[in-house]
């Protein structure tokens, strides 16, 4: 009885999902649309996914919607899919690379939000599977060129794009390089995937090519922040990058001092004043909380004269140097 | 013009008098509007300069109302603080504080520059989830009733020019130093990730 009961359960939400697909069709705005969307999106991967599979083509053909709100979702449902079923990644990346090309800006913003995500997504999804498929192949060779895309799109000439693009790239660094014993993890990322987790002996993803991607990732971040017509707010987005690769991965704590040091002695001269003025302040803000890291030891003399020369009190120094002690517990 | 509307906070200290101005016309101009203190409570003026009423964000601004009628009803009508109290309750019932808000903003104007700081702190404080950017804009605002109007009003000039963009992150910078010439005004910005 239980079966006949869950068999009629499953019928009704799918004539539900396609009714919902109906409406949608013929919705009469935007709003409406995206709201019916939601709702099978709710359907479909989260209430039954067993029945994703079926309802992928109706969904991804809104991908071509006039409203870019509506192509806006669509990523959004990508990134659900393939987080519930990584399987899917093979038959949706192609659309997703799609949608990072769009001739909107804020769609292209979006597929790259999503791409921070899905990179990790994948990667996981090829380092647990070793008999690795032709089309899982294709899938990841895809994924990592749209990867290199991103990190081309530092040079985009649209400001918003490179911030977003920045965001990526520090994601990209700190996925492509190792976890230590001295790394902040932030609760959210526990379970995500990095180069440690990366076995050296995989038949297809090779490790040290994953390392020197983001060594070489990390270098182009550098390089993009000492661009002398670099705008206030990607530099803003930049100083705060750095600061959670310092603090997430230590090992690169020193060019992250050295490349505070090097804009603290040269701002960017097309600033305007009240935005030297923003962008000191973030400096210090994020000097404060690489401070705190317990690996800025070493660092300490430099990090407390870029500080003081920021204004910063020696009060409020001290309040942020690291708690050692605890430290030193945490690695017991 | 952005397809969809902008996602607004105003914060203030104490979200009474300048957030709560800002609050009130942009809603009725349509934004999609909500308002914040970041103080750890929320100050009225008291008798003397010295003597706040102090409430937690908890209390309503009817209860403040009531409170403060009992304590001086002729003081704090001449000062004006019940009529600014009765103003806050027809928007909503109590102060909410930014730091325990969990909402998506498009862009968060805060009043002064320890607002803009503690906003700032506590944005990059959490932990990153979406990566979607958030801008943050402070404009200095008096605390007085007469600035916290013309304060409002800039504030949703720069909204109502922020909105028509069709592109905001590319244009935000260029329109603030517009608006900075244009007022005579400076403002901090900056950029924060959910």
């Amino acid at each position: 009885a239980q079966e006949e009961f869950d068999e009629n359960m499953t019928f009704t939400t799918s004539e539900r999902v396609v009714d919902l697909l109906n409406q949608a069709a013929l919705a009469n705005s935007n709003d409406s649309k995206i709201n019916i969307l939601k709702q099978v999106q709710e359907l479909i991967v989260n209430k039954d996914p067993n029945l994703l599979d079926n309802f992928l083509d109706e969904m991804i053909a809104f991908q071509t919607d006039k409203s870019i709100d509506v192509r806006k979702f669509v990523i959004g449902f990508i990134e659900e899919a393939c987080k519930r079923d990584n399987e899917l990644l093979m038959k949706l990346i192609a659309n997703l690379n799609m949608l990072l090309r769009d001739e909107n800006v804020n769609v292209v913003k979006k597929a790259i939000l999503t791409m921070t995500q899905l990179y990790k997504v994948a990667l996981q999804w090829m380092v647990r599977t070793r008999a690795i498929t032709d089309k899982q192949e294709s899938c990841w060779e895809m994924v990592s060129d749209m990867a290199g895309d991103i990190v081309q799109l530092l040079d985009s000439d649209n400001d918003g794009i490179r911030t977003h693009a920045i965001k990526f790239v520090e994601s990209l660094i700190i996925t492509l390089s190792p976890r230590m014993c001295d790394s902040d993890v932030p609760k959210r990322q526990e379970n995500d995937i990095s180069l440690d987790r990366v076995p050296k002996d995989h038949p297809f993803i090779k490790h040290d090519s994953l390392r020197d991607e983001g060594k070489s990732a990390l270098e182009k971040l550098l390089k993009f922040m000492v661009h002398p017509a670099i705008s206030s707010i990607n530099l803003t987005a930049a100083l705060g990058s750095l600061a959670s690769i310092a603090r997430q991965r230590p090992m690169f704590m020193s060019e992250v001092i050295q490349a505070y040091e090097a804009l603290h002695a040269n701002l960017p001269p097309t600033l305007a004043k009240s935005q030297v003025s923003s962008v000191r302040k973030n400096l210090k803000l994020h000097l404060l909380s690489v401070l705190k890291h317990p690996s800025s030891v070493e660092f300490q003399a430099q990090i407390t004269t870029l500080l003081l020369d920021l204004g910063t009190q020696q009060q409020e120094i001290a309040r942020n140097m690291p708690n050692l002690k605890e430290f030193r517990k945490r690695q017991r | 013009m952005p397809a969809s509307p902008l996602r607004v906070a105003v914060v203030c200290s104490s979200n009474q008098n300048r957030s709560m101005e800002a609050h009130n016309i942009l809603s009725k101009r349509g934004f999609h509007v909500r308002s914040f203190g970041t103080g750890t409570h929320v100050k009225l003026p008291g008798p003397a300069p010295d003597k706040p009423n102090v409430y937690d964000f908890k209390t309503t601004y009817d209860q403040m109302y009531t409170d403060l009628v009992k304590k001086d009803k002729e003081l704090y009508t001449q000062n004006g603080i019940l009529h600014m109290l009765d103003r806050n309750k027809r928007i909503k019932s109590r102060p909410e504080r930014f730091q325990n808000c969990k909402d998506v903003f498009d862009l968060v104007v805060t009043c002064e520059e320890r607002v803009y700081d503690q906003v700032v702190e506590d944005l990059n404080s959490r932990e990153q989830e979406t990566c979607q950017p958030v801008h943050v804009i402070n404009v200095d605002i008096q605390d007085n009733h007469e600035e916290a109007t013309l304060g409002a009003f800039l504030i949703c000039d720069l909204c109502q020019c922020i909105q028509h963009t069709d592109d905001m992150d590319n244009e935000i910078d260029e329109l603030l130093q517009e608006f900075e010439e244009k007022s005579g005004r400076t403002f901090l910005h900056t950029v924060s990730f959910y």
